[in-house]
This record gives C-alpha cells, structure tokens and sequence, in this order.
C-alpha cells in the first residue's frame, strides 16, 4: 500500500461533505465516494478498536496506557477524515498511517493482555539457570567402579537390558532353562514415542485413503448426491482438523483412559482429517487425459482406476504420508502430557520431580530422533517427487525375486509388530469405554453458552490470538537477520560465512526439533504460568519455522532480474531494493500469516503447560470434569481455527 | 465402413457442438478432419468412440449401430478402436512398457492386470510395437523422460497394441514441432497403407491434410461444411471452413 489517488473529476464530489459523513460515521466518507473496499475496510476497524479498547479495559488492569489506547483511536478517526477529504479533492493520500494507528492500538493491548513483564526475563534468569546447566549435563552416563556407564536414567529413556524369565519359544527351542533368567532388552519411553508416532501414520492411511474419494469433487459430483457427501465430508475433515492433537489426547483420555494407546489414537484421528484433506485435494488435481486414454482402449472401471489413477496419486500420496509422518513423531513427543505414554509423559514427572538432568536427557534424546525423522522424510519425499529415471535394457524383476525386497519386507513385519506392542493397541478399549462415558459425551456435545461461562472463554480465546500475534511478530522480526545468515547463496565463498552458514542453520533444526509444549515447560519456570511463558514458547518455534522459510524463499531469488537491473547501470542498493525486495517481500508476507495461522492452533494447547490462553481453561474444564464447559472452549476453538484458516489461506491465494 | 448419420451434440451448458453431422468413411481411408479449434472435431472424434455421448443421431460400424450398445458392449467394440491424444495422455510417471501394454486391457482378465499381469505373448507384441516406432530401447524408463515426439509414438504403439481396425487420431501433431509432425503422420499413413487401418485424423495445417490424407471432412462451428478430397479444397472451400480471417500457412 502506497500513496494513491483518485482519478474521478474533483467538481463532482463535495469535499467538505465527504469529510463531515467520514467524521460522524468512519468509512462513509470513502463509501460516499465511491471506494468501496476502503470504506468498508474503516467502517468495520473503528467500532471493532472500540469494542476491543472497552473490552481490554474492563477485563485487565491497564489503566496507566488506557489513553494511549484512546489516543490511537481518536487519531485513526481524525486520519479518516483527513483522507476523505483529501480524496474528495483528488489528492494523494497517506494510507499507511490508517494502517499503523490501529496495528499500535492492537499491539499495546496485545502487550498488556499477554501479560509480558521483560523484567522477570532478567530477573529470574536465576531460576531457569538450573535447567539450562542441566542441558549441559543431560542424565545419560554414571560412574561405576571407574568407568562410565549407562544411567538408569538411560535406560528409561533409550532401553536397557533386563533379567526376566525366558519366553516360551526361547524353551522350546532348547535354547533356555524352564524358568531360567535371560538377559531381555526393554525399549524406553523413546522407543514407544516412536512406535506411537509410526502406528498412529499406518492406521490414519487405512482411513484417510476411502475418505479422501469422498472429500474429492471430481469423484463425487458423478455420483448421485455426491456433491451433498462431498460438501458434508469436506465440513467433517475441516472441524476435526481443527481441533489439535493434544485436544483429540484430553477427548480420547476420557473414552479409553490414559496411556499409549490414548496418545496414538489421538494422533491418528487428527492424522486421518489432515491426511484426508490433502489426499482428496490430490485427488482432484489428477489428468484427465491418462483417465480418456484407458478408457478409450476399452479397459472396465476397475481397469481404469488401477492404470490411469492409481500411477497417478501413489507418488504425492506417499509424499504427502511422509510429511506427516513427521509430524506425527514430533506430536508423539508430547502427547503425553495429556494422554501419558511415550516419553511426554516421562518428560512432565521429571519436571515435577525438578530432575532437570533427566529432562535434559529426554531432550537431546528428542531431538536427535527428530532431526533425524526429519532428514530422512525430507530425502525421501524428494526422491519421491523428483521419481528417478531408470533406464535399462532389460524388464525390471518382480520384487518377490530380489532378495534385497524380501529382507526389508520381513523387517518391515517385525518392527510393524513391536511398534504395536509398544504402542499399546488394542482395538477392544475402543467398545469398553467407563460406565460414565455415555454422559461425559453428551455434556460435551450440549455445550454450555450462558453468559459467564461464554465470557470466560472469549477472554481466553482474545488472549490466545493476541498471544499468537505477538508471538509472530516477534518470531518474524528476528527470522529476518539470521534467514540471511542462512541463505547458502549468500554464504557463498568466504569460510568464515560458511561456518556461520552451518551454525545458524544447525542452530535453527535443533531449535524446530522441539515442540511448544517442550519450550513451555521451561518457560514456566523462568516467568511463571501464564500467557508471557506460552507467547515466548511460541515465538521460539516461531523464529525456528519462520528463519528456515525465510532462507529458503531467499535462496530461491531468481539472480535474472539482478543481472538485468545491474546492466541497465545501477547501484548496490538499487539493484536490492529493485531485484531483490520484490522477489522476496511476497513469500516473507506470506509466510507471515502461515505462521499465524500455525500459531493461533497452537496458542489453544500451550494452555496445557501452563502458557496461559484457552487451553488453560479447557485443561481446568476437564480436570473438574465439567465437560459441558469444555465443550464451550472446544466449540470456540474449531470457530476461531476454522475462520484464520480459511482467512489466511484467502490472503495467501491472493499474493501469489 | 463407418457411417456418422445426424448426429447432434449439446453439452449440459448449452454449448452445441454438433450439429447434424453425417458422413461415411470406407475401409482403408485417411480421412482428415479440419476445422478451427472449437468446431466440434474433438466431440466428434469421442462420440465415435461414446467417450462422449451424443444427444441424438447414430453411428454406424461395421453393421452394428454404436450408439444402441451397452455400456459392456460398446467397451467390447472400442478394443478395436484406437485412439491417439493431442497431449499423448500418458500415465507419465508409470513405464513406457506399462504405457503401452495398457492397450491390452479390454482384452486380458481383470483380475490379473490388477497385479500388473500381462501374458510373455503381450510383452512380446509390446515390444515389436516399440520397435516399429523405434522405441525398443526407451521400454523399461519411465514416460515422462520421453521426447514429446517419442511420447506421441508410445501413444501410438498402445494404440497398436488394440489391434485396431480403426485409429481415431484427435490433433496428434498439434502440440509437436512441425519436424516431429511428418514423423508422427508418416507412422500412421503406414499403419493406414501396410496394415489397412482406417484412420480418422483431424489436423490444423492444409499442408498436412494435402500430403496425408485420401479424403477430408471440414467442420465448422459444429456443421460440416465441406467433404471430399483435399485437392478440392480452394481459397474459396478454405474461407468457408477457415473464415474470411484465415489466410493460409505453409510449414516445411
């Protein structure tokens, strides 16, 4: 947004009225004269500061910046009066103060209502001091008779080898004594949080894939009363995608009770709506024409699918299974916290316990295994995607021939079999919920709007967003530097900058492998429980996902347009403001809202830690088992979700 | 013989792409189908086959009347039908050699090619096919490394692979070089002459339809406008197909 003006003849509007409509109504002015999306742009941002200044007011102390807040408001209206009538005279215009005034209005109130206090940062630095020495010491080895050891702390969390009485098979065999001890491995809390988040992937497939035919329009607006399916469908997938995974953990607890089978299945519902999402938009952007050709050669249905469809999706379909796959392992990390199992669990009674040694150790653990899981994803899907070209001479060899197949595949079955055993499953829990489960349901689902109650979580649900602002803005403001630090085109040659390059690189993965609730945890215990902990969690991970964006997007600058503006003769910072700027000022925009969006869902959970916001109250709600409360919160959530989503996704489309 | 009587085409939107089209094409002819982009080729090149179903009108083949055959039947009738795509239409990330055995699919078991499945006697037929048009070597890589060009000719040889009577071609060179055209159309006038396939072939350029075709039909917005032989095509014919805009091109 720049300066515009207006190119209507000036004799046919009236100045000084057009500025007496904007001063008794904001935004009439501009209608007045005929700019429709500018009036109604001012006439929905006045009476929305209003009511957020009067609610901020009422609701928080911040009586020592309420002028200030009038201040803005007052000086937003004064400019709309300016600019109507500086357009009625058809002269430029200063749109970016009409942009700012409020943005101030809403980042002071943001300011207060989070509840930021830079003072407790400095001084209960001492307080946090303890968890970041742990770091350096993470409980994994002890000393024994003078040598090193694994610590039992080790053994919790990566496994260890036990005496336990030789199974039946091992007898059988010959191999073992009746009842003699052998020594048994037993995996740890590591070891389930990867089983978890490997089951909770291969269940949502076998869902997510019928499901995702349905939420395709191509496919269903063949069918008679497809399109009502698809629509009804595609509502379903929405709402419960809206719903975070930890949330689904808090629902599902309540029907199979707590465990790792708890977690998994949360995974996999919140898997199985994310998967059918993009599986079905997959679906809908297939080729005809494979679809024409099959067909044309007088193959039947089934024919048509497994030769024209099936080639087609399978790829991006994998691709797309990987990606969350990935995910799926850094939320089994802490979905624990509210389900138990996997290594959450264990992560939350050390902290408890104040064994920061062992949380420590968790920690390197998870990130690790996740930089790891990342990596490998990420290679994969690239293969993927890129699909090697083989060229050969002979026909390629059926799989069930290559010894190479065969291995993987029995390797395959077994840890598929030990990650079921790990992740506890079992089918039976999901018919035996508790005897109370019947009603704890329908007190969920009769959701409770009186007034108090609706208030309430409207406080916390503003709190929520104003924390995801905050935490984006801030996360954003420092991607900026350190995204060109790890930029390789720009980190080109010198090897000093190439060591910086792999540091703030490196230093980004570590800081991306390890989810919110992680940051929460220790957060809490440097500023306290509350939004201030939750809001800097959050712009941690910000500044995480948003630098790597960022670097990439600059390491995606196309160097033709430099070249061009460089040969027309111009200088350094011309060519940057007029080469580079453009190319990369879009995606970091865009990115931007992305990150909000992603922070909005997860500003509902950091509650769970104790971050403050919404999922503070619907872990309360839950805890007093007063689900019809919950219901409340988790209503809300879906609407606010659902709304930035589609909000975000809108803004987006329009940049590209 | 293919015999087209009446056959009108409106789509659900109103567009009325045929309009009361008849025409006959005798064994062994390369017919031409000219006519600007939107008068109707391509409907009518899928209404022959009933990718597309007319709204009314019917069409002749060998005696039996497409346009009242059931959906099984008119399957059983289109194995002997080829046809070859404008934009190839290549299951692209799938094999050359699975490209083209798919043109066997009307004739082997379900069951068994949805494993993938196809008879030592298919693989064989698969690779002469290949051969023929020169590909013999490119059989095992997958589609979408192919040339334009070759992946036309792996659209032709699944075609082949029918055993067609008859090959309904629908703008096979318009997305090619002009070089790559006379490749292309050289392949089918020798499946025309050595293999006596009939071959429907619409085409863009007046050049081609000279040197290729033994007959040529023109259409415009959705009504034939001309029939008869190319050489009969004058400035006069050509203004009446092409409208007074057009002006002739010649390429190579």
């Amino acid at each position: 947004m720049n300066t515009s003006t207006i190119e209507s003849p000036p004799h046919s509007k009236n100045a000084p009225l057009a500025s007496a409509l904007s001063l008794v109504v904001p935004g009439a002015g501009q209608l007045y004269l005929a700019r429709r999306n500018r009036g109604l742009a001012i006439l929905a941002t006045t009476p929305f500061l209003i009511y957020l200044i009067n609610w901020a007011l009422t609701n928080f102390r911040m009586e020592s910046i309420a002028v200030w807040l009038w201040l803005g408001l007052a000086l937003f209206w004064a400019w709309n009066v300016f600019d109507a009538y500086r357009l009625a005279r058809g002269q430029t215009t200063v749109d970016w103060l009409g942009l700012i005034l409020p943005l101030i209005v809403i980042y002071l109130i943001s300011w207060q209502v989070t509840d930021i206090n830079l003072d407790r940062l400095v001084k209960r630095f001492s307080d946090v001091q303890v968890v970041f020495k742990a770091l350096m010491y993470p409980d994994l080895f002890t000393q024994v008779d003078g040598s090193w050891q694994p610590s039992e702390n080790f053994g919790d969390i990566i496994g260890k080898i036990v005496d336990k009485p030789a199974p039946g098979w091992l007898v059988q065999l010959g191999l073992a004594q009746k009842d003699a001890k052998v020594p048994t491995p037993v995996l740890g809390k590591m070891a389930e949080t990867i089983a978890i988040g490997l089951m909770a992937t291969l269940l949502a497939i076998l869902l997510a894939v019928p499901l995702s035919f349905f939420a395709a329009h191509n496919i269903m607006s063949r069918v008679p009363g497809g399109t009502v399916i698809y629509y009804a469908m595609r509502a379903f997938l929405n709402v419960v995608r809206s719903i975070d995974t930890m949330i689904w953990g808090i629902i599902i607890v309540v029907w199979i009770g707590l465990g790792s089978f708890a977690g998994t299945m949360a995974l996999t519902i919140h898997s199985i709506a994310a998967l059918g999402k993009l599986y079905s938009e997959e679906v809908e952007h297939i080729d005809a024409g494979p679809i024409e050709a099959i067909t044309a050669t007088g193959a039947n249905l089934f024919q048509v699918i497994r030769y024209a469809v099936i080639p087609q999706i399978i790829p991006p379909f994998l691709a797309y299974t990987l990606l969350r796959w990935d995910i799926n392992m850094r939320m089994a990390t802490v979905v624990g916290f509210v389900s138990g199992g996997g290594i959450g669990y264990f992560v939350v009674e050390t902290i408890y316990k104040g064994a920061f040694e062992q949380y420590a150790a968790a920690f390197w653990a998870v990130v690790i295994i996740i930089i790891l899981v990342d990596y490998v994803s990420a290679k994969w899907r690239e293969r993927i995607l890129a699909g090697e070209v083989k060229v050969t001479a002979a026909a390629p060899k059926p799989f069930y021939t290559s010894l190479r197949a065969l291995t993987w595949l029995v390797i395959g079955l077994a840890v598929f079999v030990l990650c079921w055993q790990l992740s506890e499953i079992d089918p039976r829990k999901l018919f035996e919920p508790a005897p109370t489960f019947v009603k704890n349901i329908r007190d969920f689902v009769t959701i409770d709007l009186s007034p108090d109650v609706f208030d309430t979580v409207l406080k916390q649900t503003l709190i929520t967003i104003f924390q995801a602002l905050l935490a984006t803005t801030i996360g954003g403001l420092l991607a900026v530097p350190f995204s060109f630090l790890a930029a390789r085109n720009l980190m080109g040659a010198n090897p000093l900058a190439q060591v910086i390059y792999y540091f703030v690189r490196g230093a980004l993965s570590v800081l991306r492998s390890i989810e919110v609730l992680l940051y929460v945890l220790i957060f809490v215990i440097w500023v306290g429980i509350g939004p201030f902990a939750g809001m800097l969690a959050l712009a941690i991970t910000s500044f995480a996902l948003i630098g790597k964006l960022f670097s990439e997007a600059i390491e995606n600058i196309d160097p033709g347009p430099s070249e061009a503006i460089a040969a027309t003769g111009a200088t350094g910072l011309q060519v940057i403001m007029y080469a580079i700027l453009p190319q990369i000022i879009p995606p970091f925009v865009s990115y931007l809202i992305y990150q909000w969006d992603i922070n909005i869902r997860m500003a509902t959970i950091v509650g769970l830690a104790g971050g403050g916001g919404v999922g503070f109250l619907l872990k309360t709600y839950f805890d007093l088992l007063q689900y019809h409360k919950a219901g409340t919160v988790v209503a809300m959530i879906v609407v606010v979700v659902t709304v930035m989503d589609f909000a975000s996704a809108k803004i987006r489309e329009r940049m590209v | 013989m293919l015999k087209v009587e009446n056959l009108n085409k409106v789509y659900p939107n109103g567009t009325v792409a045929l309009k009361d089209v008849s025409f006959e094409v005798a064994d062994g002819e390369f017919l031409a189908v000219i006519g600007l982009s939107g008068s109707g080729k391509s409907t009518l090149m899928r209404c022959i086959n009933r990718l597309i179903e007319p709204t009314s009108g019917r069409i002749f083949w060998d005696g039996t009347e497409l346009t009242a055959l059931s959906a099984d039947e008119m399957r059983k009738v289109r194995r002997q039908i080829g046809m070859v795509f404008q934009q190839f239409n290549l299951v692209k990330r799938s094999s050359v050699m699975i490209n083209v055995l798919s043109g066997r699919l009307g004739y082997v078991s379900p069951y068994q090619s949805l494993f993938n499945y196809f008879s030592s006697a298919d693989h064989a037929r698969a690779l002469k096919n290949l051969e023929r048009l020169g590909l013999r070597e490119k059989a095992y890589v997958r589609a979408d490394s192919l040339s334009g060009g070759q992946q036309q000719r792996v659209g032709i040889a699944r075609a082949l692979m029918q055993e067609p009577k008859l090959i309904l071609a629908d703008e096979p060179v318009a997305s090619l070089d002009p070089v790559l055209s006379h490749s292309i159309l050289k392949y089918l006038e020798q499946m025309n002459k050595e293999d006596g396939i009939t071959v429907l072939c619409s085409l863009h350029f007046l050049d081609l339809v000279h040197r290729y075709s033994t007959r040529a039909i023109g259409l415009k917005e959705g009504k034939l406008v001309f029939q008869g032989l190319p050489q009969e095509i004058d400035d006069a014919q050509f203004k009446t197909i092409f409208g007074q805009e057009a002006e002739r091109v010649t390429i190579l």
